[in-house]
């Protein structure tokens, strides 16, 4: 157990890095799948590219704070 | 080297009033400089009032005309104009914060926005606003009301989902101020940390070949990111001001 024990800090900068490395991955793909849909929107009707632009980057806010939760974690894991 | 201790503030006056700890920290003292600021420079921009607009007031008639724009008439529409002040406050407010710790001053250089605090406390001012727009526009029955969604099905059934989908709505309000202040606090810790990994890059290689090779790459590498974090920290405001005016709308109207 006292081996166990001792593995524990090790663990825990394991898992940090396996959150921010995995929320990364999910958050990348979901915003790029966010932003070349809008792209594409925006290339078929450049008119309505400014109110695209606008809700593009809300969306991306609501996708990217999903990464930063699992920085939150990874920066309590890791100190 | 433990780079946390650059994130967390630390006290410049210490003051204890009543057991309560009310320290002036660096933050404190970024806050206020980022206060004057806002208010100097918007009064100086303001203070000649040219038809053509050139300079500073250029500069500042132009953001506070993208304020009015595309965050107070595309969202709360023409009698959202009541909410400018306050939406303004926060983008102008945050922006400067966000900006000021890009500065490297020394003994109190510090991003306000990157603790959690002062993100949460801007959090809980947008809740409080957030929820008494809701409960002026309606009364407070009528608010209530607005939780429920229309066409919920009658009887023992239709009671148990109400009152689930009440329970779903509660939690979501009280989501928004949480993820408000982690959105801001985690971008400008982030950001800010990368600088400083790319600069303490220098620190850790040891040796003079190392080091030569080092420096050069890390150095150009913070400009860039520095560079990015303007973007940014100009990106985070804009986010958060929207965000705020999205739900004081989503309050006020709440069938859209």
């Amino acid at each position: 157990m006292e081996g166990l024990a001792q593995l524990v800090p090790g663990f825990a900068k394991l898992g940090g890095g396996l959150s921010i490395g995995l929320g990364a991955l999910g958050t990348g793909i979901g915003m790029g799948i966010l932003v070349g849909k809008a792209l594409e929107g925006m290339a078929r009707q450049p008119e309505s590219a400014g109110l695209l632009r606008t809700t593009m980057f809300i969306g991306v806010a609501f996708v990217e704070a999903l990464a930063l939760y699992a920085l939150v974690i990874t920066f309590l894991l890791i100190f | 080297m433990n780079l946390m201790e650059h994130l967390q503030p630390h006290v410049i006056i210490p003051l204890k009033i009543g057991g309560l700890d009310v320290s002036i920290t660096n933050a404190v003292i970024m806050m206020w400089i980022a206060c004057i600021l806002v208010f100097l420079t918007l009064t100086l921009a303001g203070r000649i009032g040219r038809l053509i607009p050139r300079g500073l007031q250029n500069l500042m008639e132009s953001l506070v005309s993208f304020v009015r724009q595309s965050l107070i008439h595309e969202i709360l529409g023409e009698e959202g104009m009541k909410w400018f002040p306050f939406i303004a406050t926060l983008f102008f407010f945050i922006l400067f914060c966000n900006l000021l710790g890009l500065v490297p001053i020394p003994k109190i250089g510090f991003t306000a926005t990157s603790n959690i605090n002062v993100t949460a406390s801007l959090a809980v001012v947008v809740f409080i606003c957030t929820q008494s727009a809701g409960i002026i526009k309606h009364g407070l029955v009528g608010y209530g009301k607005t939780f429920v969604p229309k066409g919920m099905p009658r009887g023992i059934m239709g009671g148990i989902l109400i009152g689930f989908m009440i329970i779903v709505e509660i939690i979501s309000q009280l989501a928004r101020p949480f993820s408000l202040a982690v959105r801001l606090f985690a971008n400008m810790t982030a950001g800010h940390m990368v600088i400083l990994v790319f600069i303490s890059m220098i620190f850790m290689f040891q040796g003079v070949i190392a080091k030569i090779f080092v420096t050069p790459m890390s150095v150009v590498m913070a400009v860039v990111m520095m560079a990015f974090e303007i973007f940014v920290s100009l990106l985070q405001a804009f986010i958060f001001a929207i965000l705020a005016s999205i739900y004081i709308s989503l309050s006020v109207h709440p069938e859209h």
